[in-house]
């Protein structure tokens, strides 16, 4: 334990705690719930990416017989969208449609085939517009517009300068730019989209279950676009196969279900294609970076600009989000003092992009370490010491404002570069093969939630009854990442009792207070936190019943393994369940709470947009990948990575261990293979035969280092552990594959043709200089 | 909403003759074995089939027979199967490494020989839900006009993308095949026709029973392109096989996922003692070049199929002959 703390409960592996559900089969997710007697839902969708609505003509589908609801735009004319400033989108299009597969009109009937042949009776005319698919075709002078209110389809614009970038260029011994292009990318979690509506007409109530990471935005987006009293809704979140983002925001269909189960005035059960999924997108969104940076002949950074573009798709979604995080965390890794940034986030013709696992910061991190290298080599300097020239100082605010309370960069390097025998190997594998390194960071959730209410950002409650057990009510979505075991850990740590004491209620509105949700890597730090402070009142009820039985201060009173006894006196000592019920005795089931709020020195930098990128603390992370590629097929095969991550303290070893994989792992998938495609907007990887997630096969030997810095703030000193060591895979590949071919290639993912194309461009490059 | 299963009734004969009979009576039938291919093809409303016969109970289909004469694969054999029997494999590594190279474990454990063999040829505007093909006007393959890949053309251009045919087309195999006019027996390259619409010459009627190969010389390999080491078809594939005669090291090859069927390229010449192996590879490479056609079936450049199989042929055959890359 670095911060030398005794510790019984947190800091060792332990399995999740409700791993055994998953395992065996008895988890229930959204789709497996019980839905004998519910309707079935289906979506009809817009089989043109631009158009205009000329009319939808649902009355032969309402006529068929065993079709109970049909809905259309016409049923909601209230906009959502996460963002309350640029809520822009409808559950069902009303008079335009902006990309294939948007949904038009939906049905709910007594099975799936009366559902499907209603959805063929819906007559759709439709005047087809011109459309944009990238965001060259969106800027172009002549391009349609997608939104009368959005010039040029430009969703955000952002333009920032910190310090003085020209007067950095100046001071620089070396000044290289590059163009990255980074494909769009999918989630793509295990579990298909599906939801569960339940409506009472009698009552006027809605039980609405879903596979969301945020209950609370979608309960508030189900009151906003049905117009009801958000008292009458009850959200539940079931056990969950993944999200990485894709289910942050409130999608399309979670309204729908809930329209057509209030239209039908019964239980509606939606499930999606794993298509359909895709078409719901929230995505990374297709990115060019264009970066700049100036360096001295010893590595140090003087200046960086970086020139972002998304093509964000249809609507504005948490796109404003994306660009702002893009540009900010150009900070907050490296001591950078002078920084432009200007960023685009672009409306196109296509599925909406979102919220992705390393939101925002995927492809400009990508696009910066491989600059770096570059220029590394350019200088002739070791990546690594390129790195450490430009380490932070903790504690301090960047230039853009962010908070770094505690940093372990510089640990993460030692570590990798060590293991990974670096010095010894780069450069001496042979041919075709090769080793890059770079360096990544990620928020512990944002400092300033979008939804800003001035609530605090976390409470939990916890309470205490006769039965001696502790049950916590969070409203934390454990989504797979293994948040609910972060809190009965906290809370056994703080209590000085078994896990197995502990049930932890999740995800019931009705039941479990009020969470900003599972996004931003935002739960362990604050849900944590409001953890501790929850068991701490908890305690000291169960101290004060201590000390009154032992006729001793309560400061004198010692809690362990379950005892509680006075200290320097071993006689007298008594067990959990007796001082329970004392405590019980005086004042009945105990109920306590703890919240966790954020500071405004936290906040992030005072300029527009500043408080997006602002965040308690950053994780920090360095990676070695070891490659080898085939020169004849332009194969990539992955053959080792070393991965390190400071995530402040492991709460869960186990469970950072296991995200530190996945993160390297879907890095790994975006770097080799994943990539969204589209024929004139239509998307041509609707399964995951076509959205080639990597299998077991690509997956390589990671070797993780858990690295402990101790965040003054953080529970036990933990940040987060689950985005960080994503965007320090894609481009410590692309710096390996430039180590074991000689070619700088300038695009996501290292799909075989382009990395053959570019090694053909680069050998008939190389033949042509030699034949000068 | 999740992909709905059409409507079909489901028999289960327990001879060949009377998995024929139903055939014959039943004109809207398709047999049916592993359902790997068949089935995920009717869920997306690509296939319209009133009855599916069922080979799971037919016997005769499971036939595994290895002896001085050669090898008899029943059609019905899963790859699973095969691939652990406990066989003579020296001179049947293309085999081998063919069907470990088909999509995963789970498939292989339920996709028989036959299916794999008859699978339906593969397009990316072909292989997508009724909801995408319509909002694309469908295509020449299946309900629509005009082919979006080559749209100029007057045949469809889906790929085949089996990987064992490749592999039975070097080790010389044939087919078996049953049918209301009786028993026949081509090569198996005659079983595949280059129109991706309609890639089997399998007459109405007809049952794929088995795959005879001969007692095989030489040695031989197969390799494929794909983007992830299992799941993915072929985007392209190559068998190559190696026999020492007198004369010098005779090669065949055979390409899958270029072309709407595999495709044989035969070496007109054995590599000799006097051929510059340099020059003899290069040779072989071009012609696989020439020889295969791949379209924009798939997400990735026809081109890059083309330079990636063409080189991997000729390493493939340089490994059989033991000559070291250049």
């Amino acid at each position: 334990m670095k911060d030398g703390a005794k510790r019984h409960a947190v800091g060792q592996p332990a399995p999740l705690i409700d791993g055994i559900e998953k395992v065996t089969g008895r988890a229930r997710y959204t789709a497996d719930l019980d839905h004998g007697d519910a309707l079935v839902g289906a979506i009809l969708r817009s089989p043109v990416s631009h158009g205009r609505i000329l009319r939808v003509d649902t009355s032969r589908a309402e006529a068929l017989d065993g079709v109970m609801a049909v809905v259309t735009g016409d049923d909601c004319a209230v906009p959502y969208g996460v963002i309350p400033i640029a809520q822009n989108e409808y559950p069902l299009a009303r008079d335009r449609l902006r990309y294939r597969g948007e949904p038009v009109a939906a049905v709910a009937a007594v099975d799936a085939k009366t559902a499907r042949r209603a959805l063929d009776l819906i007559v759709l005319e439709i005047e087809e517009l011109p459309a944009v698919h990238t965001s060259d075709e969106a800027r172009a002078p002549d391009a349609p517009r997608l939104h009368d209110n959005k010039p040029g389809n430009i969703e955000r614009e952002v333009h920032h300068v910190f310090g003085n970038p020209a007067d950095g260029f100046a001071q620089a011994d070396l000044v290289r730019e590059a163009s990255f292009s980074c494909a769009e990318v999918n989630h793509a979690m295990m579990e298909p989209h599906a939801a569960l509506a339940e409506y009472d007409p009698e009552r006027d109530r809605l039980t609405f279950h879903s596979v969301t990471q945020v209950p609370f935005y979608v309960h508030l987006t189900l009151a906003r676009c049905l117009e009801m009293d958000a008292s009458r809704i009850r959200v539940i979140k079931p056990f969950v196969g993944g999200g990485f983002g894709a289910r942050t925001e409130t999608l399309n269909f979670e309204i729908i279900t809930a329209l057509l189960a209030r239209k039908a005035g019964a239980r509606v059960m939606m499930r999606l294609s794993r298509e359909e999924s895709f078409l719901t997108h929230r995505g990374r969104p297709q990115t060019d970076v264009h970066l700049k940076i100036g360096m001295t002949g010893k590595g140090r950074i003087t200046a960086v600009e970086a020139e972002v573009t998304m093509a964000g798709g249809a609507y504005a979604g948490y796109g404003l989000v994306t660009i702002l995080y893009a540009g900010a965390l150009l900070h907050g890794i490296y001591d950078i003092a002078n920084v432009r940034y200007d960023g685009w986030r672009v409306y196109t013709n296509t599925p909406p992009c979102g919220a992705m696992r390393g939101h925002g910061t995927v492809d400009v991190r990508h696009a910066f370490e491989c600059l770096l290298d570059r220029m590394s080599r350019k200088l002739g300097l070791d990546p690594f010491e390129v790195r450490r020239a430009n380490l932070l100082n903790a504690p301090l605010f960047t230039a853009n404002g962010l908070m770094v309370n505690s940093y372990g960069l510089d640990e993460c390097l030692d570590r990798v570069e060590k293991a990974s025998n670096w010095h010894e190997r780069k450069g001496r594998l042979g041919p075709g093969r090769g080793l890059g390194m770079a360096c990544s960071h990620y928020v512990s959730g944002a400092a300033k939630p979008v939804h800003w209410t001035g609530e605090p950002h976390a409470v939990v409650s916890m309470k205490l009854d006769f039965d001696g057990g502790i049950t916590v009510f969070t409203g934390a979505s454990d989504i797979g990442q293994g948040s609910s075991t972060i809190v009965a850990l906290a809370t056994a740590e703080i209590l000085s009792i078994g896990i197995e004491r502990i049930r932890v209620v999740a995800n019931d509105s009705a039941v479990t207070p009020k969470d900003n949700g599972s996004y931003s890597s935002r739960v362990t730090f604050m849900v944590g936190n409001a953890a501790i402070e929850a068991a701490r009142a908890m305690r000291e009820k169960l101290v004060a019943a201590a000390a009154n039985k032992l006729e001793a201060d309560p400061e004198d009173i010692l809690c362990e393994a379950e005892t509680f006894s006075v200290r320097g006196s071993a006689q007298s000592m008594l067990g959990f369940e007796e001082v329970a019920l004392a405590a019980l005795a005086a004042e009945g089931t105990i109920n306590v709470k703890g919240t966790f709020s954020t500071p405004p020195e936290a906040q992030g930098g005072k300029h527009r947009g500043g408080a997006v990128g602002a965040t308690m603390g950053f994780s920090y992370g360095a990676q070695v990948v070891e490659v080898e590629v085939d020169r004849d097929t332009g194969q990539v095969m992955v053959k080792k990575v070393w991965a390190a991550l400071d995530c402040g303290y492991a709460i869960n070893p186990l469970a950072v261990r296991g995200q530190i994989e996945g993160s390297v792992w879907m890095g790994m998938g975006q770097a080799l293979s994943e990539e969204t495609a589209y024929r004139e907007g239509l998307q041509s990887h609707a399964g995951l035969l076509d959205y080639k997630v990597p299998t077991i096969v690509e997956s390589p030997d990671i070797e993780v280092f858990i690295v402990e810095s101790i965040d003054p703030n953080g529970p036990f000193g933990a940040k987060e552990a689950g985005e960080g060591a994503l965007s320090g895979f894609p481009p410590a590949l692309a710096n390996a594959i430039a180590d074991a071919t000689g070619v700088d290639a300038d695009f996501l993912p290292f799909t075989p043709d382009r990395l053959l194309e570019a090694m053909r461009k680069a050998e008939k490059a190389r033949k042509r200089e030699a034949a000068q | 909403m999740t992909e709905y299963m059409p409507e079909f009734e489901h028999l289960v004969p327990a001879s060949l003759d009377e998995a024929l009979a139903v055939l014959a009576e039943r004109p809207d039938s398709r047999v049916c074995a592993g359902g790997t291919d068949l089935l995920v093809n009717m869920r997306r409303g690509l296939v319209e089939a009133g009855t599916l016969v069922d080979l799971g109970m037919v016997d005769a289909l499971r036939i595994l027979k290895q002896d001085d004469t050669g090898l008899t694969i029943g059609a019905g054999v899963t790859l699973a199967a095969l691939l652990k029997a406990d066989l003579d494999w020296s001179q049947l590594n293309a085999l081998r490494e063919a069907l470990a190279a088909v999509a995963g474990p789970t498939h292989r454990e339920m996709a028989t020989v036959g299916g794999n063999l008859c699978q339906d040829t593969r397009c990316l505007y072909y292989n997508q839900s009724e909801w995408w093909r319509r909002s694309n006007d469908y295509c020449l393959k299946y309900r629509g006009e005009t082919c979006h890949v080559a749209p100029k053309g007057n045949r469809c251009r889906a790929a085949y993308c089996g990987d064992l045919a490749p592999a039975l087309m070097v080790l010389g195999a044939e087919v078996s095949i049953a049918g209301p006019d009786g028993a026949r027996r081509v090569g198996i390259g005659d079983l595949f026709a280059e129109d991706g619409a309609d890639h089997l010459k399998l007459k109405a009627g007809e049952i794929l029973v088995a795959v005879h190969l001969p007692r095989a010389e030489g040695r031989s390999t197969y390799g494929k392109i794909r983007q992830r080491g299992a799941i993915d078809f072929p985007l392209a594939g190559v068998a190559v096989s190696c026999r020492g005669r007198d004369d010098g090291l005779w090669f065949s090859l055979a390409v899958t996922g270029t072309n709407s069927c595999p495709v044989m390229v035969e070496m007109p010449a054995p590599m000799t003692r006097d051929d510059a192996a340099d020059v003899f590879f290069r040779d072989m490479s071009r012609r696989v070049q020439k020889a295969v056609s791949p379209q924009r079936t798939t997400t990735v450049a026809p081109h890059f199929r083309r330079l990636s199989v063409s080189a991997l042929a000729a390493r493939l055959a340089r490994g059989l002959a033991g000559v070291a890359d250049p």
